[in-house]
C-alpha cells in the first residue's frame, strides 16, 4: 500500500544527487504518473461539448485549411510519392506534438505549484505527465492519418509499426526542453509567452507543407539544424513511405532526444532548491 | 529501529532568495542584468534549528505569525530542501499542511480520492479500494460522483482530512488543520488524530490554540523569527510564551 522507498528514509544530505536515482524515482511514482496523464487528457476536455474529440479535430481542421491554401492556391511539388494531404498531415501531427508538449510541460510546474509546495512529489513527474499526455494525443491522432492513407490508396506499410520509436524519442525531447522552460518559467512569467513564439518559429522552419528542395542550398543548413526535422523525416519514412531513413537522420533524432532529456533533468534537479522557494 | 528518532534536524537553515526590483519578467531581467542592477537578498526564514522527534512523540511548534512555523513543517515534509544543515525523516509521512492540495475541481470526489492519495505516496490500486471507507468517514457518500468544484469549503476539508488520515503513517505533520470545519467535525477529527497517535505515530503539529498544545503535546518548541527560542515541556514553553505574547 505505501510505496516501499517512500516509506523509507529521507536524508536531505543525500537527496537529489545522481541522475540514476532520479530515474529510479520516476519508476517508483509510475502509478501517480499514469493518473496524472489521464487527468491531463480528460480534464482538458471535460467541460467541452466535443470532449476528447477535440484531439482529433484540432489537427484535422488545421490540415484542412492548410490543404486548401497550399494545394489549391500555392502549389508545391513535394518529393514524397504520396498525395499532398498525407505529406501535410504527417507534418502537422509531428509539429503539433512538439508544440503542445513543450508548452504543456513548460507550464506544468507553475501550474502545479499548489501541490508542489505542500506535498513531496518529484516535480519532474508533472512535466513528464504533461509531455506524455501530448504523446497520447499524437498517437490518437494517427488514426485519421491512417484512415486518409487507406482512402487515398497509399496504404499502411509494415514500418508503421515502428512509429512508436520517433514518438518515444519526441517524448524525450519534449520533456527535456519542457523542464528547461519550466525552470525558467518559475523565475519569469513571460518565458511561457516567449516559448510560444519560439515553438511557432520552429514549426514554420519544419517542412510540414513545403518540400525541403525549395530551400536554397546555402540556407539548407538551417533546416537541417532544426532538430524536429529529423523526427519528421523518420516519422514520414515509417508511416507512409515504408522505408528506413539514412542512419545519420536517425542518429540526430536519438542524440537530440537523449541529450535534451539528460540536460533538462540535470539542470532542473539542480535548480529545484532555488525554484521551490519562489513557487 | 524503534529507538531511532523519526525526525532529526541538525542546524537547519532555510533562506528565501529575493531579487531586488524583481518584476518577474525575463525582458526586465535582461535589461537590469545589462545595467548590472540585479541584486539578491537572502531572507532567513529558519536559522540553525536542531531537534529530534522520537517514535510516538507529539511535538508542538508555537510562535507568532511569520515565525517560520509553516516553513519548518514544509522542510520536514521534504517540500523545501534546507539551505544549510541536514534533515532526516525515517518512515512514511502524511503531511497535512493544506488539506486537499492537489484536488482538481473538474474531477469527481472518487477520482480525487485516488489522485490525492497517490500524491501522498499511496498506490492508486490501494486507494481505489479505500474510496468508500474514506467517503463514509467524510460523510460524503452521496456526492462521490459529483465534480468537486460544486463542493463547499467544509466538504473539501472533510474529504482532504479523511484521505490524509486514512492510513496511519509513521509521521503526521499537522499545520493548523485541526481548526477547520464546524464543532462536530473538529471533535471527530481530533478523535481520529488521537486514534492514529495511539498506534505509535509521531506527530509534529503547529497550532495557535495553546490549550490544544498543552493537552496533546509531549514537548513543545517556541519559534520566533526563524530561531528556536525555547524547547521543553509544553507547560513551561507555553507558559513562557504566554508571558511575552
Amino acid at each position: 500500500m505505501m510505496r516501499a522507498s517512500h516509506a523509507n528514509v529521507y536524508d536531505s544530505a543525500r537527496a537529489r544527487r545522481l541522475l540514476i536515482t532520479e530515474i529510479g524515482h520516476f519508476w517508483e511514482f509510475r502509478g501517480l504518473l499514469k493518473l496524472l496523464i489521464t487527468r491531463d487528457i480528460t480534464v482538458r476536455y471535460k467541460r467541452s461539448f466535443l470532449g476528447v474529440w477535440w484531439t482529433l479535430l484540432n489537427p484535422l481542421l488545421f490540415t484542412a485549411v492548410m490543404w486548401m491554401v497550399f494545394s489549391q492556391i500555392f502549389r508545391f511539388e513535394i518529393e514524397d510519392p504520396v498525395p499532398f494531404i498525407v505529406y501535410l498531415l504527417a507534418g502537422v501531427l509531428i509539429v503539433t506534438y512538439f508544440a503542445q508538449g513543450v508548452i504543456a510541460a513548460g507550464s506544468s510546474i507553475v501550474n502545479s505549484s499548489g501541490v508542489l509546495t505542500k506535498v513531496y512529489v518529484p516535480p519532474e513527474i508533472f512535466a513528464l505527465s504533461a509531455a506524455a499526455a501530448a504523446a497520447v494525443n499524437f498517437l490518437i491522432s494517427l488514426l485519421p492519418l491512417f484512415a486518409i492513407q487507406l482512402i487515398l490508396g497509399v496504404g499502411i506499410p509494415w514500418t508503421a509499426l515502428l512509429v512508436p520509436l520517433p514518438a518515444l524519442a519526441m517524448l524525450g525531447l519534449v520533456t527535456g526542453i519542457g523542464l528547461l522552460v519550466a525552470a525558467a518559467a518559475v523565475y519569469f512569467y513571460d518565458v511561457l509567452d516567449l516559448t510560444g513564439v519560439f515553438v511557432n518559429l520552429i514549426s514554420y522552419l519544419t517542412p510540414t507543407f513545403w518540400p525541403i528542395s525549395i530551400v536554397p542550398d546555402r540556407l539548407q543548413i538551417f533546416v537541417q539544424l532544426n532538430p524536429i526535422y529529423s523526427y519528421l523525416l523518420v516519422f514520414r519514412n515509417f508511416v507512409y513511405l515504408g522505408q528506413f531513413p539514412p542512419w545519420y537522420v536517425f542518429a540526430v533524432m536519438i542524440g537530440t532526444s537523449v541529450g535534451a532529456l539528460v540536460l533538462g533533468v540535470w539542470v532542473f534537479s539542480r535548480a529545484w532548491k532555488n525554484l521551490v522557494v519562489l513557487l | 529501529m524503534a529507538s531511532e528518532p523519526v525526525v532529526e534536524l541538525r542546524g537547519v537553515s532555510l533562506a528565501y532568495r529575493l531579487a531586488h526590483n524583481r518584476t518577474g519578467s525575463f525582458k526586465q531581467f535582461l535589461i537590469s542584468a545589462v545595467k548590472r542592477q540585479v541584486r539578491y537578498e537572502r531572507l532567513w526564514a529558519l536559522s540553525g534549528i536542531s531537534f529530534d522527534v522520537r517514535p510516538g512523540e507529539v511535538f508542538a511548534v508555537i510562535g507568532p505569525n511569520g515565525a517560520g512555523k509553516s516553513t519548518l513543517m514544509k522542510v520536514i515534509a521534504r517540500v523545501l530542501p534546507p539551505t544549510d544543515g541536514r534533515v532526516i525523516v525515517r518512515g512514511s509521512v502524511a503531511p497535512m499542511i493544506e488539506l486537499g492540495a492537489g484536488f482538481n475541481g473538474e474531477l469527481t470526489a472518487a477520482e480525487n480520492i485516488v489522485l490525492y492519495g497517490a500524491l501522498l505516496g499511496r498506490e492508486p490500486d490501494f486507494m481505489r479500494q479505500r474510496i468508500h471507507p474514506i467517503a463514509q468517514w467524510a460523510e460524503l457518500q452521496e456526492f462521490l460522483d459529483v465534480p468537486i468544484r460544486s463542493y463547499s469549503t467544509g466538504m473539501l476539508a472533510r474529504l482532504g482530512f479523511s484521505v490524509a488520515t486514512d492510513v496511519a503513517p509513521q509521521l503526521l505533520i499537522v499545520d493548523e488543520v485541526l481548526s477547520v470545519g464546524d464543532e462536530g467535525f473538529q471533535r471527530k477529527s481530533k478523535a481520529r488524530i488521537e486514534e492514529i497517535m495511539s498506534k505509535g505515530t509521531s506527530v509534529v503539529l503547529v497550532s495557535h490554540s495553546l490549550d490544544t498544545v498543552r493537552a496533546m503535546a509531549h514537548r513543545a518548541m517556541w519559534l520566533d523569527h526563524g530561531e528556536m527560542k525555547m524547547l521543553g515541556a509544553p507547560e513551561e514553553v507555553v507558559g513562557a510564551y504566554e508571558r511575552v505574547a
